[in-house]
Formats: structure tokens, sequence, C-alpha cells
């Protein structure tokens, strides 16, 4: 039998990060789209409990101003 | 009490100063008034805005966390909902796994000490595969060319043996 594949591990939990900020943008920048929605789990590896607490910290970014919410074509 | 943390921005309307004497005043003066205890304090300057908040492209952001009762959190909510020169503020609870809160500027300054050390890596690694496809570009033109002309030598002489050979015969 070939060797079972490697189990992914959550970027999250390989860096030993437990809270998600919302003010730090540079890290939230790096999960979201080219349309600036949020992306989704299937394409990053996030486990489902930082996934539900990436989603809101993007949401209280963009709602002060630090993250856009949509692309726009200058 | 509970813990709780505020971000605010400040049109930017207002100097650096007036923004900052302003913070003083009307936030942390009222969450003073209102009973509350405040732990960690940060002003983080101008910014510029992910998209216009009506029509103002920058601001300045404000960012503190702070002890009060959660009954006199709708007041001081509805209070800066009043205040004009407050574009936005947010007003969250603070997590249990929440790290100490940190400096924004001190936080910056990591992120850029960061950017260098990549941004150094990357040139170390382009340079390295320059280095080596010259050196397969030398090697190959050191080698080819020599062939060649050997062989169009020979090409040569033995096109001219042969015309020459015809040549006789002809005549």
């Amino acid at each position: 039998m070939p060797p079972r594949p490697k189990k992914f591990i959550c970027p999250f939990e390989r860096s030993d990060i437990k809270y998600i900020d919302y003010k730090d943008s540079k890290l939230l920048a790096q999960y979201i789209t080219y349309y600036r929605s949020i992306q989704s789990r299937f394409h990053t590896g996030v486990s489902l409990k930082m996934q539900k607490q990436l989603a809101k910290a993007i949401k209280r970014a963009r709602q002060m101003a630090l993250l856009p919410a949509v692309r726009y074509e200058k | 009490m509970q813990k709780y943390e505020i971000m605010a921005i400040i049109v930017s309307d207002l100097d650096e100063k007036t923004a900052e004497a302003h913070i003083q005043e009307f936030i942390i003066g009222k969450i003073k008034e209102l009973g509350g205890n405040i732990t960690f304090e940060d002003f983080w300057g101008s910014r510029g805005f992910a998209y216009r908040i009506k029509q103002y492209t920058w601001g300045h952001y404000f960012v503190a966390q702070f002890e009060i009762a959660p009954t006199q959190i709708n007041q001081l909510r509805t209070e800066l909902n009043i205040d004009n020169k407050i574009l936005r503020h947010i007003i969250i609870t603070v997590d249990k796994n929440a790290p100490a809160p940190r400096k924004y500027a001190d936080v910056k300054k990591e992120y850029e000490a960061q950017e260098k050390a990549t941004k150094a890596d990357e040139t170390e690694a382009a340079e390295k595969k320059i280095a080596k496809r010259e050196k397969l570009s030398t090697v190959k033109k050191t080698e080819k060319p020599e062939v060649a002309k050997e062989d169009e030598g020979d090409d040569v002489d033995q096109a001219i043996d042969k015309v020459l050979d015809d040549a006789t015969a002809d005549l």
C-alpha cells in the first residue's frame, strides 16, 4: 500500500496563533481574493474554528476602512 | 466591569495635535465620566482609508482598552455617535485568548524589518540564478562555435574536393 498522505495543517495552528486581531490588516489581506471577498477554507486550508474568527476580523477591519470591501478600477 | 476595546477615526480636518486633544476630551473624558478605567492607550496617527468615508480619504486612528460596567456602554455609544468629529467608531469586548495590546508603531517597525529581510533574500536568490545562467551560457558559447567551425571547414573542404574532382573529370 502507498503511504498515507499527510494531513493538511491549518496555517494558524502551525504558527501557534490562537486569536486573530482585526487591526492586523497585513495578515488579513492574505485571506481575501482578487475581488476582495473572503477566501474560502477550501483554498487556504484554515480550520473551521479559525475561519469563523478570521471572517469576523475581516468584517471588523472593513468597517474601520482598514481593508477594502470591493475592488475599485482606477 | 468588563474589558472593552475601542477604535475611533477622527476627521482629517483637524491637525494631529488638535485630534489628540479632541480624543482626550471627548472619548477618554467620557469613558472616565461614566465610571470607566483606561488600561491601554495608543494614537496611531494619520492613515489612509481603503475606501472613501463621507468624501474623506484619510483620518486619525485611535485605539484604547478600558474597563467599564456593561450597563454604561450604550450611553457611550450614543454620545460617540452624536460627535461630528468622530467619523466612525467600533467598541468590542476583549477576547479571552487575545494577547496583551501592543503599540502600532512597534508592530509597524517589526513588519518593515520582516519585509526588508524577505527582500534581501529574494535579491540574493535572483543574483544566484543569474550567476548560474551566465555560467551555463558561457559554457555553451565556448563549446558550440568551435564545433561548428570545424564542421564548416570540413564541409567546405569536401565540397571543394568534389568540385575539383568533377571539374577534372569534365575536362
